[in-house]
């Protein structure tokens, strides 16, 4: 009887169901739309300068939205990824600039300050979160304090600077034109995409987002895969955070100001239900690259500020409308 | 170990708020400032710390906020300062208008107030019937130094961008207003003029766009350094070595961008020494002396490679 219950939800979003391919089809359309749009209305846009622009501008928050899509996925949310990013920024960029060391273990000690302050975040979050069962929104909210104060508190309220030039070089690197730090966040979608479909941990990710006590009763521990969920999302912010670093060559502690609001908007936007249990990582993908072009071409448009911000705001209503029809749709 | 040094003071103004007022007879100046996020608040309030130290002859209350909006707060330190009967409060107001209030009530209380870092509004301040002299720099005069040393450099019909402050915000208005008074004595051509919220990789981000929109710009005006960073790095991954960019504020991680010319010129207005000033003046009036008048201008100086 329990498993019964367990296999209803997970089929329900099997990884090549009609709706999924609908739904990706579906914002990769209007992202060709928006495409259009610029490519007709402005100048530049289609440029092979522009467009690695693009690349580089979409990378951070792509890699946050990575990390958000699984919190999503299972229900939760993580307001806090933009503060642990600092965080980790400042950490990464106390031990690149700590003297004594050469350029390759500068930078090597920097990647795992990075990485370790962002997975002891996210950690948190999910342990707290997940074994007193209280809402994400809470917790994550209370970490966005404290990773910021952390920050601030580490770096005496300085912009850290000076770092090795190998790093430097990695982020402006290409390869035919293609920044080599979109290609890191493109391997980070390619292995979500990977875990999420084609893994028992992630399918079961799915079914915790449907019915949390279903995988609960089927005899799987809800408490480990959810401190996972949070734990890789924190990892994504420590990530992102190398990849500010490397491509601003400065550490600051008020870096990532509302970009927890943008990856969520990019995991929304690209098909992600709030409610968890409906989604997919291509989806955030394309989700990132919408708010990407949107914030480029409106520039080259020549749009003022308040404008701009007015027009993704309606952007992102439009977007989870659509949405709701489109989970209708499918849904008969 | 600044961090101590703040929590120290909290302690100090919670234990004050309890009623164990100090012991000693030593002048207390209470100091409001902003966000201690911000790092030239916290050089601020460093530079006042250590001149506590240095004079010795008067009891320092520092007081920061969350963020740059959160003006209540700033009230309620006002309240609590004129409760605990401080003599002086030095103050950079949040908001220019919403803190006249308050003040006017500290200086019927009989307390000496000193506005510094941003001026109080004159209309709200002629409404409370109140005088309060403005101790500061002139964030117009300062964008405009930065503004001309560009001008000079590029000359007459330079094709030029603005990067904003927060809009909104009394310093990132001034800085635009110098910058653009800048652009209309050399008569230089502005291309476009758009906020990146005082934020380097959002600066980075907005500066990449304009420059694709306008590959003919020759000059950048950034309101604050950590804004300027991101445009040298955006010219740095767009190869471009030939676009003249100047800031504001003086922070160190600039300082090497100076020297070998990936940036032309910023401003310092000296913030350490600011509050430290102010709390002087402060103490010169508690101590006796007449009431300040009109607008002390604190000192600002162009910083170039020379």
């Amino acid at each position: 009887m329990t498993t019964q219950t367990m296999t209803e939800p997970v089929q329900k979003t099997s990884r090549f169901s009609v709706r999924s391919v609908l739904q990706n089809a579906g914002i990769g359309l209007a992202l060709l739309a928006l495409i259009l749009f610029f490519s007709v209305f402005t100048e530049h846009f289609l440029t092979p300068n522009n467009i690695t622009n693009i690349l580089t501008q979409i990378t951070i928050n792509l890699v946050l939205a990575v990390g958000m899509t699984f919190v999503i996925l299972i229900g939760g949310i993580d307001l806090s990824v933009g503060s642990v990013m600092a965080f980790a920024a400042v950490v990464a960029g106390k031990a690149i600039t700590l003297p004594g060391f050469g350029p390759a273990e500068a930078i090597a000690l920097a990647i795992v300050a990075a990485t370790l302050t962002g997975v002891a975040c996210g950690m948190f979050n999910g342990v707290v979160s997940a074994y007193w069962s209280l809402p994400s929104f809470i917790i994550t909210l209370g970490m966005l304090n404290i990773a910021r104060g952390a920050a601030l508190h580490v770096s005496d309220a300085q912009t850290i600077y000076s770092f090795p030039y190998a790093f430097e070089e990695f982020g402006s690197a290409m390869v035919y034109g293609i920044p080599v730090v979109f290609l890191v966040a493109l391997f980070l979608v390619f292995v979500a995409w990977f875990v999420l479909n084609f893994t028992v941990f992630g399918r079961l990710l799915y079914g915790i987002g449907n019915n949390e006590e279903a995988v609960r009763l089927a005899g799987h521990s809800v408490f480990w895969y959810k401190v996972a969920a949070f734990t890789i999302c924190g990892l994504t912010a420590g990530i992102a955070a190398i990849v500010y670093m490397a491509r601003l060559n400065i550490s600051s502690p008020i870096a990532g100001i509302g970009f927890e609001l943008n990856a969520i908007a990019a995991v929304i936007i690209g098909g992600t239900s709030l409610a968890g249990g409906r989604g997919s990582v291509i989806g955030t993908l394309l989700g990132a690259f919408i708010i990407g072009v949107l914030a480029n071409g409106l520039i080259l448009i020549g749009l003022s500020d308040f404008m701009r911000q007015m027009i993704t705001g309606i952007v992102i209503i439009i977007a989870v409308v659509l949405d709701y029809y489109r989970a209708k749709y499918a849904a008969k | 170990m600044k961090l101590f040094k703040i929590a120290a003071a909290a302690a100090t103004g919670l234990a004050m708020l309890a009623g164990t007022a100090q012991a000693d007879d030593k002048p207390v100046v209470g100091l409001i400032m902003k966000s201690l996020a911000n790092e030239f608040f916290q050089n601020m309030l460093v530079g006042a710390q250590a001149h506590e130290e240095k004079r010795g002859d008067y009891e320092l209350i520092a007081v920061g906020m969350q963020n740059e909006t959160d003006f209540e707060s700033q009230i309620n330190a006002v309240e609590n300062f004129i409760t605990q009967g401080v003599d002086a409060i030095v103050v950079a107001p949040a908001d220019s208008r919403a803190m006249v209030r308050p003040l006017k009530k500290a200086m019927e209380a009989g307390i000496v107030v000193v506005n510094f870092d941003v001026a109080l509004d004159a209309e709200a301040k002629k409404q409370q019937k109140i005088e309060l002299a403005f101790v500061g720099p002139d964030n117009r005069g300062g964008a405009k130094l930065a503004g001309d040393a560009l001008g000079k450099k590029l000359g007459e019909g330079a094709k030029v961008v603005i990067i904003e402050g927060n809009p909104g915000a009394d310093n990132a208005n001034e800085r635009r207003l110098g910058f653009e008074a800048s652009v209309a004595e050399y008569k230089l051509d502005l291309l476009d003029s758009r906020t990146a919220h005082w934020e380097t990789e959002e600066a980075n981000t907005v500066f990449s766009n304009m420059l694709t929109a306008h590959p003919d710009i020759q000059g950048v005006m950034a309101a604050n350094d950590s804004m300027a960073i991101g445009v040298v790095k955006a010219l740095e991954s767009a190869g471009r070595d030939d676009i003249v960019v100047v800031g504001f504020d003086n922070i160190p991680a600039v300082g090497p961008m100076i020297q070998d010319g990936r940036m032309h010129a910023t401003v310092d207005q000296f913030g350490t020494d600011m509050a430290a000033n102010s709390i002087d003046l402060a103490l010169e009036v508690v101590g006796g002396a007449d009431q300040l008048k009109g607008w002390v201008k604190t000192p600002i100086k162009l910083v170039t490679a020379n």
